[in-house]
């Protein structure tokens, strides 16, 4: 559609079409390197404001770099090395006559440690972790919405997992 | 096959057909699908999710009411925030968030740091260290003497004019005195650095830097013995055992026709000052006469 680009991104449709489209992404990013804490879903917002404002000097091609940029640097003026700690879903038994209590615990503990382990990550070895094994993106893709190599991105996803690894080393799964 | 290969090629899903039957037949295979599966109980939509665009309409027209009109209200901004930067500069001064903790002769002193690390402080030394920062950066200085117990985080740097023993989670002691810079590792791993080297040290390992000399060694207890108000050397020059005494005990001591630095082996407690005196004269055979009473002198036995 060469048509588009040569419009302005300052038209409701053009732009809600962004907003559909980055919004989530843009928000478990930020959710998975910051935490919930610092309130994804606002700076998440706050990014697409940012990109009304300007709405038109960015092309449409680059709205999505200018997200993440703004995003990022508007999540970095707010913290100072806070601790990020992602929240698990409950453990809750089931059917199974295999789930004693003394099972169910040992999974609760081992969640428990799954989270330290997480908060002990670095945002940005996190971010890639996540992004790639939860959300099922491409190190190709995660490294273009980070501003990195591929190299980088997979350096980042093999660090977390070593480290998750040897936190887990105690536990029978 | 590399284990660790294995699990790289796993982690970018670039695994052949061969790869892949080497690494379900590993022994941790189980472990490390389940690390990659139970990720998933982190996932965000679970707990957050952004608005959709509606709300963020919303937000958006709340957001532009422009404010035009207070065009004098910058100016005033600027002059406050000018202010506001004095009165914190001030405030900074005030309240000053460097801890310092000093002994004196004869003294221990065991502190404990914001994160919970211990130290324990030797006769006659002192260390520094900023409580606000500590989070971000443990960084402690000492002159002196000290046994650190470190608790498990980030880095741990113990900063002495003679250099930099850096750590994380472990006991060690450092000892810099004069020209003498020594570091007892007795659990976990330490990394020691001075101007002319840097050298990690295991459990049991200990350094010395002493008037340009190195020596590398290994420790001969579990714990530096002035824990236990003890002091042990190991062939170490008199001088060092004389400079010891005198801090334990806040004396002087003078020697006649005595060389400095003989090397001593042996010890002497803390709390018995002629106890120690006798333990320190007799492997050398010397004897001792005290001059007023903090002053001592030693000199050789006749023979």
């Amino acid at each position: 559609m060469p048509k588009e680009l040569h419009k302005d991104i300052c038209e409701q449709e053009i732009f809600s079409g962004i907003y559909n489209k980055y919004s989530q992404d843009l928000h478990n990013f930020l959710y998975y390197k910051y935490g919930e804490e610092l309130n994804p879903n606002d700076k998440a917002q706050d990014a697409f404001v940012k990109l009304w404002e300007n709405c038109k000097k960015i092309k449409l091609n680059m709205a999505k770099a200018f997200l993440y940029k703004v995003a990022n640097n508007m999540m970095l003026n707010e913290i100072k090395h806070r601790k990020v700690v992602l929240r698990h879903q409950k453990i809750t038994p089931r059917d199974y006559t295999h789930e004693t209590p003394e099972f169910l615990m040992e999974k609760e503990q081992y969640f428990k440690k799954y989270q330290q382990a997480l908060s002990r990550l670095s945002g940005e070895q996190r971010v890639a972790f996540m992004l790639n094994k939860v959300e099922g993106k491409k190190h190709k893709e995660i490294a273009e919405i980070l501003g990195i190599t591929r190299k980088v991105v997979e350096y980042r996803v093999y660090t977390a997992f070593s480290i998750l690894k040897n936190e887990l080393e105690g536990f029978k799964i | 096959m590399d284990k660790e290969y294995l699990i790289e090629k796993w982690l970018t899903d670039q695994l052949t057909e061969k790869e892949l039957t080497a690494f379900e037949a590993l022994e941790d295979y189980p472990k490390l699908t389940a690390i990659i599966d139970n990720a998933r109980q982190f996932k965000a939509s679970e707990f957050s999710s952004v608005s959709n665009f509606d709300t963020f309409q919303k937000r958006l027209k709340t957001d532009q009411k422009p404010v035009r009109k207070l065009s004098w209200i910058k100016p005033l901004l600027r002059i406050a925030s000018v202010l506001v930067v004095g009165i914190a500069i001030y405030g900074i001064f005030l309240f000053n968030n460097t801890i310092k903790v000093q002994t004196m002769s004869g003294e221990k002193i065991e502190i404990e740091l914001p994160d919970a690390s211990k130290v324990m402080i030797n006769a006659q030394s002192e260390v520094k260290y900023n409580k606000r920062q500590w989070e971000q950066k443990r960084e402690i200085n000492l002159v002196g003497e000290a046994f650190f117990t470190v608790a498990k985080g980030s880095k741990f740097d113990v900063v002495t004019a003679a250099g930099t023993v850096t750590v994380v989670g472990t006991k060690f002691n450092v000892k810099q005195r004069d020209s003498l810079f020594e570091v007892k590792c007795y659990e976990g791993i330490v990394n020691v650095s001075s101007k002319t080297l840097s050298k990690e040290l295991r459990a049991g390992d200990n350094f010395r830097l002493s008037k340009g000399n190195v020596h590398f060694g290994q420790n001969t207890n579990e714990y530096p013995p002035w824990l236990k108000n003890m002091s042990s050397f190991q062939r170490v020059p008199f001088k060092e055992v004389i400079a010891e005494l005198e801090i334990q005990y806040g004396i002087k001591i003078a020697l006649e026709q005595v060389s400095s630095e003989i090397l001593f082996t042996g010890g002497f407690i803390h709390n018995n000052l002629d106890n120690a005196l006798k333990s320190v004269t007799q492997p050398l055979n010397l004897q001792y006469r005290m001059d007023g009473s903090d002053k001592v002198i030693l000199y050789p036995s006749e023979k």
